[in-house]
């Protein structure tokens, strides 16, 4: 055996010298020639005569020369290209057959790498860090009370309890960071323009922790973080851009909050952060500044690091060597359990134990369920249709096969081996798998980045080289079961099958023409399963876009503003009173005002707490009374669209100095008031202080999201409270919101030149985006239900089309015995009719099973909604007609004279 | 023209060469084709040419390699020499040869005697 590897390597390498080989075998033979006749000359011959003798002692040159060749380089290449040549010319030959199936299998294969790509980075890649599996994001499932935190409870952390981790724990490492704003983005510039870029404010070891290098520069260390020096690490894809990778880069200066910070380094290639969905640009140690309060919150009283109660840092720990992740885990919990009633309120007896948890180090922390569930159906999607896609292009390939049986027949009797006509069948099997794997890589590259978009998710999903492995090994199961399946029908054919007549060969044996309907009926049923999916996540989708939001989105323009040189309470209204006053001077503007969450965006403030006229509300404990609430501008209702019930807007006059004032929804006024008739009474905390008045009484509207259930809400007036450090301003305007940003943009830069427009868009696409996961679920659905339509219709016209055409001399002596036309084409019809009854019969058991598992993604719909079956069921049975009705018409049309003259 | 002459089995060449080599050291096909000639006595007629057939087959199999040389007359010639493989392979195919050999001049010097 390695022998005969031997031989093949050393054949192998002659592949590639050829020529060299040649001359040299040439030179060794003119000197093997020369030799003889010297030595016949020695004996005694004349010149002449020696080299004839030497000629005829050595054999007949040319013919030597041949074999060496032949036996020098292996036969094996020019076997294959030959057989490759071949291929391609049978796949020209049948240009629809050879299209349909590349198609088929590039958008099959494509939407599984595709799909796969993205939940491989989503839900498996980990952080391109040192030896991540000992690094942990820090989980906890809740915080104390008295503690005040970001919204993220999962993730928040607090000062002491950083300090306590770091110092106590035996962790090797513990690492915080915290973003700019809740956005994760905070105004910066590097020349004149001012420009939004993401950022964490992190600890002195967050690089060194990591084990992230740096491209250039350094990171940083310990001292940064203790001296909070005003110094910043840039990422890659920030360098790029703005620096155009240019070593001069290193002591540049970054201003971030028009706060000036000296580029000390840039992060290695591939890193970007560990905020998921969020690629970041830029890190700076963690500052002091009250401008740099941890996720851009106003510092009023005190920052995250004199704030012990404000449990605003994200942390991630390195655990040590050696040291179990339970070990380690069950250490940090101790000291973690000391630690959170810093600045808190001591434990209850008897309350709940936070505990703390370890997550896998992974790009995405911990991704949010409801995206991992919806990835998982997707991949199950998308494999269904992947499997419908094979079966289709073995049914086809198998007919192709059938249907040249006479060419395998006249083959092998003309004296091709059966191993050659094995090879030659995989050739074809695997050029075809090989085109659709050029296809689908190119279309998995197009639909990752749609995905992404449509998800946004900013950071990189584009398929990397697992994803090239499971993609490759997706093909080449397809190749061997291209190959093998048709292999049988087509080997089947004996010599003598030529020499048989077209009737017998068209007596298909009925155990094939079980098999075929076996898959059919297996590809209907997953059509089934596909389209009652699909009906179910478009109706969601439809109803969705159908709710009602009780206001008027269109038409408004929404973007943030972030003073930079506005600290106190009185400062920052009095900036925000004053860009109302002059926006509202621009022409083409309705009306302005201002919203701290902005609407749509799934933020709000949650609060409790709260006594009516001095009594409990309704007879509700103040602690029980909890609502969702906003802080926002005059004119706030009007601008937004939204009706009142009864009272009046928020004004001009409700200012620092008027009275306090509140308006409530219809669902807090009739939960905590008893009567919509709430004016006039007044609101106070829960000890009876800080009392306002309500004012008015507003319809319910959707507040965080589409989805939101209707629940008590209440807003208050920013001019009446603490300082504010952003605001969304909310613009009415004439014509597209969008074309009135340039105006904006002049008015406000001549205000703050380092402040841009955050986020600005128009507040319709703010409450899309808020449905954006559900709409990108339901269409690729949808569009995988399409898929699956058009894959069954192709595959049962081509079966029944190439039975039809088998059949014609059957169909000939029926039609010359007397049948009808009609009766003809009932056959057919009634054959595929037949397939398709059972294969809803099998496909609704499991299209109820899956609609099971889609339970929680459905909004407004039950997973047994009689309209998505019906429609289901409807389309495969139109699919099934359509796709018969051609080859039907084709059998109708069959002449029985003629058919019978070809036998 | 020569009835006398056995023809060269293609095994037997191989096995001859290596032997060749093994016992004289490297050689360049000139020099194994003469070797061949005076050991056998001229019974065995050789196209000179099969031997290069034959050195390759060889070569592919590493059991020989080769290198470019200057002959003893200031040619420039191609040198083969035994590989240890080759000299393992040698060792396996004596026995065999040994072996066979022995058989068949057992079988072809029984007497007709000892058949009834």
């Amino acid at each position: 055996m390695t022998d005969r590897a031997l031989t093949f390597l050393a054949k192998l390498q002659a592949l590639f010298a050829q020529k060299r080989a040649d001359t040299a075998f040439d030179e060794e033979m003119c000197t093997h020639l020369e030799m003889l006749a010297e030595k016949y000359e020695r004996e005694g011959m004349s010149s002449r005569e020696a080299a004839r003798s030497a000629r005829r002692q050595f054999g007949n040159t040319t013919l030597l020369k041949q074999r060496q060749r032949e036996s020098r380089t292996t036969m094996f290449f020019a076997n294959v290209w030959r057989d490759v040549r071949y291929g391609v010319r049978q796949l020209a030959k049948t240009p629809v057959f050879t299209i349909v199936c590349l198609l088929t299998l590039g958008l099959g294969v494509g939407a599984n790498t595709a799909v796969f790509s993205v939940m491989h980075a989503v839900l498996m890649k980990m952080l391109p860090v040192q030896d991540a599996s000992r690094v942990f994001y820090l989980h906890t499932t809740g915080f104390p009370d008295g503690a005040s935190q970001t919204g993220d409870s999962n993730t928040s952390f607090s000062y002491p309890i950083y300090r306590a981790l770091s110092e106590r724990s035996g962790l090797q490492d513990v690492m915080a960071f915290i973003p700019m704003s809740s956005t994760g983005k905070a105004p910066v510039r590097v020349g004149t323009a001012p420009e939004e870029a993401a950022g964490d404010m992190v600890s002195g070891n967050y690089f060194s922790g990591l084990g992230v290098g740096t491209e250039l520069g350094r990171s940083f260390v310990q001292k940064d973080e203790d001296d909070h020096t005003p110094v910043t690490v840039i990422s890659d894809k920030f360098w790029a851009t703005h620096f155009d990778r240019s070593r001069d880069a290193i002591g540049k200066t970054l201003y971030i909050k028009s706060i000036a910070f000296t580029i000390v380094g840039v992060a290695i290639k591939g890193f970007e952060g560990t905020e998921g969905k969020l690629p970041l640009d830029f890190w700076i140690p963690l500052q002091s500044r009250p401008e740099f309060n941890a996720w851009g919150s106003p510092a009023e009283d005190g920052t995250y690091l004199t704030r012990q109660n404000f449990w605003c840092m994200k942390l991630m720990v390195r655990t040590a060597l050696g040291v179990s992740r339970e070990q380690a885990l069950a250490r940090a919990q101790a000291v973690f359990e000391q630690a959170a009633y810093t600045g808190v309120p001591q434990k209850h007896a008897g309350s709940e134990t936070y505990q703390l948890s370890f997550m896998d180090g992974k790009q995405f922390d911990g991704q949010n369920d409801s995206f991992a569930r919806a990835l998982k159906t997707l991949m199950a999607m998308v494999c269904l249709v992947l499997l419908i896609a094979m079966s289709n292009v073995v049914m086809l390939l198998m007919a192709r096969n059938a249907s040249r049986q006479r060419e395998f027949a006249v083959r092998l009797a003309l004296g091709a081996g059966r191993k050659e006509m094995v090879r030659q069948l995989l050739t074809e099997s695997v050029l075809l798998v090989a085109l659709g794997g050029i296809a689908a890589w190119a279309f998995a590259l197009g639909a990752t980045h749609a995905l992404g978009a449509w998800a946004q998710i900013e950071s990189n999903l584009q398929p990397d080289r697992t994803v090239l492995w499971f993609t490759l090994s997706v093909l080449f199961v397809l190749a061997l079961v291209f190959g093998l399946a048709p292999l049988r029908a087509a080997m089947s054919s004996g010599p003598e099958m030529v020499l048989r007549s077209s009737a017998t060969v068209s007596q298909s044996s009925s155990q094939k023409m079980r098999a075929g309907n076996a898959v059919i009926v297996t590809q209907i049923a997953m059509c089934v399963v596909l389209l009652v999916g699909a009906a179910l996540l478009l109706g969601t989708l439809r109803n969705l876009l159908n709710t009602p939001l009780g206001q008027k989105p269109q038409g408004l323009l929404v973007f943030g503003v972030q003073p930079q040189h506005a600290h106190s309470a009185e400062e920052s209204i009095a900036f925000f009173v004053a860009l109302q006053q002059r926006l509202r001077t621009i022409p083409g503007v309705e009306s302005v005002s201002m919203a701290m969450n902005r609407p749509g965006s799934g933020w709000s403030n949650n609060n409790s707490g709260v006594l009516v006229d001095g009594h409990k509300a309704n007879g509700i404990e103040p602690e029980q009374v909890t609502f969702r609430g906003n802080v926002v501008g005059a004119d706030y209702f009007h601008t937004m669209g939204v009706p009142f019930v009864q009272g009046r807007d928020f004004s001009d006059g409700d200012s620092h100095t008027a009275p306090k004032t509140v308006i409530v929804n219809e669902t807090f006024a009739t939960k905590y008031l008893g009567t919509l008739n709430a004016t006039g009474h007044i609101l106070s905390d829960g000890k009876g202080t800080d009392p306002s008045l309500i004012i008015g009484v507003v319809k319910n509207h959707k507040y965080t999201s589409i989805t939101e259930e209707a629940m008590p809400m209440l807003w208050t007036a920013y001019t009446q409270g603490g300082a504010v450090n952003q605001l969304n301003i909310e613009m009415r305007v004439n014509g597209d919101p969008l074309a009135m940003l340039p105006t904006v943009r002049k008015i406000i830069t001549p205000i703050d030149p380092d402040m841009p427009l955050l986020e600005p868009m128009t507040q319709t696409a703010v409450f899309e985006q808020s449905i954006s996961q559900q709409a990108l679920f339901a269409r690729l659905a949808g569009c995988f239900g399409v898929l699956a339509v058009v894959l069954i219709a192709t595959g049962l016209y081509g079966t029944l089309a190439y039975r039809v055409s088998r059949r014609s001399a059957e169909i000939g002596v029926r039609m010359a015995l007397g049948a009808q036309r009609s009766q003809v084409v009932w056959m057919v019809l009634r054959g595929s009719l037949l397939l398709c009854a059972a294969g809803v019969v099998l496909g609704v058991p499991l299209a109820m099973a899956a609609g099971k598992g889609l339970e929680s993604s459905l909004y407004g719909m039950k997973s047994l909604d009689a309209a998505s079956y019906a429609f289901a069921i409807v389309g495969v049975a139109l699919v099934a007609l359509l796709a018969s009705a051609v080859p039907a018409s084709r059998a109708a049309s069959v002449d029985p004279a003629s058919a019978l003259r070809m036998e | 023209m020569a009835a006398d002459k056995s023809e060269v089995l293609q095994g037997t060449l191989d096995l001859m060469i290596l032997k060749t080599l093994q016992a004289l050291g490297p050689l360049h096909g000139f020099g194994i084709a003469r070797r061949i000639e005076q050991l056998s006595e001229d019974v065995l007629t050789l196209n000179e040419g099969t031997v290069y057939t034959s050195l390759l087959r060889l070569q592919q199999k590493s059991w020989i390699a080769s290198e470019w040389g200057v002959s003893e007359n200031n040619r420039r010639a191609r040198f083969y020499s035994i590989t240890r493989r080759g000299m393992k392979q040698l060792a396996v195919e004596t026995e065999n040869w040994e072996r066979i050999a022995a058989v068949i001049g057992r079988v072809l010097a029984l007497e007709a005697k000892a058949w009834p």
